[in-house]
């Protein structure tokens, strides 16, 4: 009961801190933003190739921009984490009887759930852009929650690796140097039936992918379920590779 | 009784490096002990060892009748810690900075809420409370900091080095408080110092630290006693150069193993003449050393302060010690702190 306790009061001051910095929440909207209008701008003349699925590059690329938002935000989460370890926060609580593990749990857990809600921001504008929903509110529910495993494995790595490094400019070349290949080693920008032949097999390795595979298909086709469970078990897989990442981190680093 | 006792308390970091080499001690129910000594002497890492953040390499200590190892779950119960570093969190208030180390320490709800009204008013921020403490001053912070190691009403409370970064006159402010706590609250306080007259000033009991080893322990009357007499200072130069270090190497020659006195220390640009009694053992100093030619240009006599226990103990001052190089991390911490 201790732990659900203490990781309830973390997540609560995570989340206090992320809603008094107003210029967090304008940035974290506006780049979606973004993203959608320039992207689907340059990319416009493609809207009728035959492998987009027979819809505006909007329709195509929406799905992208959500789980892309989720991926950074969560990815450079264990920036919060290395703020606490500088300003001697971290060390303060683990002189508490606080359980060690709902403080990495309790950083994560505020990572996502603000994700979650960036998340669903960003299917509203593209609502509102004209983007249109084949399969309605449960997919995007169902959306949420393949967006929130990702999430989750790559804050948990986030937080792992802050512990590691501990140095706010080894941790961000290294996000970098992660998160950038994630990105364009996918379909995000182009269907797989239009990628050169080893980046349609390279992206086979990259949960990044899955979890747009599995967004796509429920914005723009329907419940393909051998997609879906693919990305279920995918990125179930990634998130408690992070989450174990993540733990051993902090048993290495905290005690 | 005891409160905090160690036993051969060791810690060895890789590459050898004896940070604390078996070290004994007992602090008394309600006192202050203080641990004073340069940086990098071991104090961080004992007090580490004893709030549970990292594990003795051999050795143990109990902390309120506990095992720090064995019984680290209970210690940390018992314990307050207030770290070096200010750690509380800048975008939150007061209140829920202190509220947060309540959960922490399962007090309920109400008991929290009381204890956070004691406990602001115990450190005058009353008022200050639902403030963000970005826009405390930073001894408010400090004060802050200090009230979150209370919350629990713990049995010892760990001080570490309290006042460093502090303007001095917030530092004599951040004295009383300390001084305040331990009589209303009862609590028993460790702190670590490198000024010396804090812990002149606020320790019922100290400890000298050098190099991860006690060279002396006891009131700070007993251990300026143990040098016994008067300090007599020589400098017999004004600039600090290579012929200031020879006339003092010869004001030494000149002055050790005589009756009168009881020892020598030189140090930079200055030598320390330990005698028994200092107003009859100048006219003698002056007369020896004017015979030999040297000149002194200044001279001065006092009661021996806690550097001079120091001193003769080590052979170095701890004033000479602060100036230590600041390594580029930690520059590097520094700055990223202030844009924070």
């Amino acid at each position: 009961m201790d732990a659900v306790a203490d990781t309830w009061f973390i997540v609560l001051r995570g989340l206090r801190a992320r809603i008094r910095m107003p210029v967090f929440i304008a940035m974290s909207l506006f780049q979606p933003i973004l993203w959608l209008v320039l992207f689907t701008q340059i990319f416009k003349s493609l809207g009728n190739t035959p492998g987009l699925g027979g819809s505006s590059y909007l329709q195509f690329f929406a799905p992208g921009v959500v789980v892309m938002t989720v991926m950074f935000g969560s990815a450079f989460s264990g920036f919060g984490m290395l703020m606490d370890i500088d300003m001697g926060i971290l060390a303060k609580m683990l002189a508490t009887p606080v359980t060690r593990a709902s403080i990495i749990v309790g950083h994560v857990t505020a990572a996502v759930v603000v994700l979650i809600v960036q998340a669903l921001l960003v299917f509203i504008i593209a609502a509102i852009m004209g983007v249109h929903f084949a399969t309605g509110v449960p997919g995007v529910l169902l959306a949420l929650v393949l967006v929130t495993l990702l999430g989750l494995g790559f804050a948990a790595f986030s937080n792992g690796l802050a512990l590691l490094v501990r140095r706010q400019e080894i941790l961000m070349t290294v996000t970098n140097l992660i998160t950038m290949p994630l990105m364009f080693l996918s379909s995000m920008m182009m269907p797989g039936s239009l990628l050169p032949n080893w980046l349609d097999t390279v992206r086979h390795f990259n949960p990044v992918d899955y979890t747009i595979v599995g967004v796509r298909d429920l914005v723009q086709q329907g419940y393909v379920w051998s997609d879906l469970w693919r990305a279920l078990a995918v990125l179930l897989a990634w998130a408690v590779a992070g989450i174990a990442f993540g733990t051993l981190a902090f048993r290495t680093r905290a005690e | 009784m005891s409160v905090i006792a160690t036993y051969q308390l060791t810690k060895v970091f890789p590459g050898d490096v004896r940070a604390v080499d078996g070290i004994d001690f007992e602090v008394n129910a309600g006192e202050i002990f203080a641990f004073l000594g340069p940086n990098g002497a071991g104090k961080t890492t004992t007090i580490k060892m004893l709030n549970t953040l990292t594990r003795p390499t051999s050795g143990t200590a109990t902390v309120a009748g506990f095992d720090i190892v064995k019984n680290s779950a209970e210690v940390r119960q018992h314990l307050g810690y207030v770290a070096q570093d200010v750690g509380v969190d800048e975008h939150a208030t007061g209140r829920e900075n202190l509220t947060l180390y309540g959960h922490f320490y399962r007090l309920d709800s109400k008991t929290i809420k009381q204890r956070v009204k004691e406990i602001f008013e115990l450190v005058d921020l009353t008022g200050s409370e639902d403030r963000m403490v970005s826009t405390y001053s930073g001894g408010m912070r400090k004060r802050l900091d200090l009230a979150m190691g209370l919350i629990h009403e713990p049995e010892v409370i760990f001080m570490d080095e309290p006042t460093t970064g502090l303007d001095p006159q917030t530092r004599v402010h951040i004295w009383d408080y300390i001084r305040n706590l331990t009589k209303h609250v009862g609590v028993t306080t460790f702190l670590t110092t490198h000024y010396m007259e804090e812990a002149d000033r606020l320790a019922d009991h100290i400890a000298i630290i050098d190099r991860g080893k006690i060279i002396a322990m006891g009131t700070s009357d007993e251990l300026k006693r143990s040098i016994g007499g008067d300090v007599v200072t020589l400098s017999p130069c004004v600039d600090k150069d290579d012929e200031c270090q020879e006339f003092i190497r010869r004001t030494e020659a000149v002055l050790s193993g005589k009756p009168f006195v009881t020892g020598t220390k030189a140090t930079d640009g200055e030598l320390a003449v330990y005698v028994n009694d200092g107003g009859s053992a100048i006219p003698s100093i002056m007369q020896l050393l004017s015979s030999q030619g040297i000149e002194v240009k200044r001279i001065s006599i006092a009661r021996p302060s806690l550097d001079d226990v120091f001193l003769k103990y080590t052979g170095r001052t701890i004033r000479g010690q602060e100036g230590t190089p600041t390594t580029f991390a930690q520059v590097l911490r520094r700055r990223s702190k202030r844009q924070k």
